[in-house]
């Protein structure tokens, strides 16, 4: 009788004390799903980053642009000086700032509504849904050459807005490319098409018998379901909007590179503009963290 | 009063209200009908309608997004006069080929599509895999460290390109792999490189759908992480597999500002940058001078397009095969299971 007990004693402690506990194993599998990316953010982000502080801060001149040699002087904080206080950029800077706050809502409210009605069960939807990705493969040099040949501005909307341009021009610049705009918003309509399929259907089919019409089941059930993923395209649209390479700052900084001896100032003016981007993106979520939820 | 008076006041009233009604006729006589109607008939008619409005408004829209298409399609038929020519719009008077000819001499067609066909593929096959192994451990595992990758993903959405394209191109530059494919392709081996972090984040999403019961049963029956990984959990994001391929496919494609930067060398560029020197390559015949006119950058115009459509070929057949899969998956993304 004793010698059982102690046997089975031994047994349940080999067991509690395998290498690793379950959960610990569990955690450790999922940590080594992550490593490679990891050693990819330190190789190629995390280097790199630390390496464009350090050129800011460095007045260099290439003698060899193909092997990347040069000799550079330590400036200490001239480049960011410079940056600041040149006129150009910080009318660019804004300008552009200005254009993205109006363009991300038109982005925005546009995808919602092409989702919306693209959600619905009609014959034909999925033709729909396949053309409204088209500006993706058109993307890159092809969309400027588009944009200034000017087709952009050939579709029913555009001949309605451009009576606001003669309103006010500023607002009117971005109304009249409605079209333009809505091409870049085949990835936010994707997200909202995912987040309204997550709502589940017998929300619909309560307020359906409770008698509530269409119009008050898109701002009662289906937007409030969503807003999480209202906040995350608004994000999305910003970022794109600041990264996109026909924004007028990013065409400032290849010119300075393509200078040869303004390396320092364009490190600098990245870092600037990455940080004030990240201040508006950051403002931005901490007013709308309500939602978020 | 009594009872009776009452009544007949009443019909009376009605019989007037009737009256007026018809006199009024129009839309508020028509609303009036409506509301009378029964539940199902309205239910049809609303319904009706909606349809009407559905179709006129994404047929508008898709008008708007097909327009670019038809546009490339039709000037790159166009010769230099109908291009000039404000009579001559869409339809070409004569059919020109010999567009395709020069462009497909400008663009040096072979060798730049074979660059671009090779980084965008390896980049593509690299980023599904690499990026679905990330997104597995963000969406199925809780640990320590989780959130602070995950952040940091986010943190990659965020910061431009154009941060570290010197610093980069620097390193490329000491590892002496400018000019080849390794700046484009090596990030993606690790689930980087362009938008990594936006795809990382939509296969997060599709495994977080995925029942816990799923991998549970496999693993109660013995299988070992790489097997719950390769044999459960894959299979069940077809889809997400499908979106991010032909995704990174795309973007890589028309990727104007880093492989561009990366390979400038002749015979190591990309399709998109060797598009840009379209005209300048014609007009060099013209006048033999740098510069170009306004006059002579119109003048190659149906060239440029007739460019822009040989690029945009691969691009569109890698769409069309995988539309239906592309499809299937915008149907299934977010459908709780």
């Amino acid at each position: 009788m004793k010698k059982q007990v102690k046997y089975k004693k031994k047994l349940a402690h080999s067991q509690k004390y395998t290498l690793l506990s379950f959960e610990k194993k569990r955690s450790l599998e999922g940590f080594l799903f992550a490593v490679p990316w990891l050693i990819g953010f330190l190789g190629f982000i995390v280097v790199p980053l630390v390496l464009s502080v350090r050129i800011s801060f460095f007045q260099t001149v290439l003698t060899d642009l193909y092997g990347f040699h040069g000799t550079s002087t330590y400036v200490g904080f001239n480049n960011y000086v410079k940056v600041i206080q040149d006129p150009n950029v910080g009318e660019t800077v804004f300008k552009s700032f200005g254009n993205s706050l109006i363009k991300v809502p038109v982005i925005v409210a546009f995808s919602l509504f092409v989702a919306v009605l693209l959600k619905q069960d009609f014959p034909g939807r999925t033709v729909f849904r396949v053309i409204f990705f088209i500006p993706v493969i058109l993307a890159g040099t092809i969309m400027t050459y588009l944009f200034r040949d000017g087709v952009g501005n050939m579709s029913l909307f555009s001949s309605i807005t451009t009576g606001v341009q003669q309103i006010n021009s500023f607002f009117g610049t971005i109304m009249s490319n409605i079209g333009a705009i809505m091409w870049a918003s085949s990835v936010e309509i994707l997200i909202f098409l995912a987040a309204l399929q997550s709502v589940p259907a017998t929300l619909y089919e309560v307020v359906e018998i409770d008698g509530a019409s269409a119009w008050e089941t898109f701002w009662h059930v289906t937007l409030p379901y969503i807003s999480p993923f209202v906040i995350l395209n608004c994000v999305y649209a910003l970022v794109d909007s600041f990264v996109s390479s026909d924004n007028p700052v990013m065409a400032i900084m290849n010119s300075m590179t393509q200078e040869g001896t303004k390396y320092g100032q364009a490190s600098a003016l990245s870092w600037l503009y990455m940080l004030a981007t990240l201040t508006v993106i950051m403002i931005f979520i901490l007013l709308t963290r309500r939602w978020l939820k | 009063m009594t009872p009776e008076a009452v009544n007949t006041a009443a019909a009376q009233a009605d019989a007037a209200a009737v009256q007026t009604e018809k006199k009024l006729g129009g839309i508020k006589g028509f609303i009036k009908k409506y509301e009378n109607l029964g539940y199902k008939a309205k239910k049809k008619i609303t319904f009706i309608i909606s349809r009407i409005f559905v179709y006129f408004v994404l047929i508008e829209m898709a008008y708007l997004f097909i327009l670019p298409f038809i546009y490339i399609f039709s000037t790159s038929l166009m010769t230099s006069q109908d291009y000039m020519d404000p009579t001559v719009q869409y339809i070409p008077t004569t059919v020109n080929w010999d567009n395709f000819v020069k462009a497909f001499e400008a663009l040096d067609y072979v060798k730049s599509f074979f660059n671009s066909m090779g980084t965008s593929l390896l980049s593509a096959l690299f980023q599904t895999t690499a990026c679905a192994l990330i997104g597995y451990s963000l969406g199925r595992y809780k640990f320590k460290v989780r959130n602070v990758i995950f952040f940091l993903v986010v943190l990659v959405l965020l910061i431009p390109p154009q941060v570290m394209i010197l610093a980069s191109y620097g390193l490329w530059a000491t590892l002496s792999l400018v000019n080849t494919w390794g700046p484009v392709v090596l990030p993606c081996v690790f689930g980087l490189g362009l938008r990594g972090a936006l795809f990382v984040l939509i296969y997060m999403y599709f495994f977080q759908r995925i029942p816990d019961v799923m991998d549970d049963a496999a693993r109660i029956d013995g299988a070992g992480p790489i097997r719950v990984f390769g044999q459960i959990m894959l299979p069940l994001v077809k889809s997400a597999i499908a979106i991010v391929f032909i995704f990174s496919f795309v973007w890589h494609w028309n990727d104007n500002y880093e492989a561009p930067t990366y390979m400038y060398i002749d015979g190591h560029q990309t399709l998109q940058p060797r598009l840009q020197n379209i005209q300048m390559y014609y007009s060099k015949y013209a006048t033999s001078q740098g510069a170009m006119s306004e006059l002579e950058k119109s003048l190659s115009e149906p060239m440029l397009f007739a460019g822009c459509l040989m690029v945009m070929l691969p691009v569109m057949i890698v769409y069309i095969l995988g539309q239906k899969q592309l499809a299937a998956g915008i149907e299934r993304i977010g459908v709780i299971e």
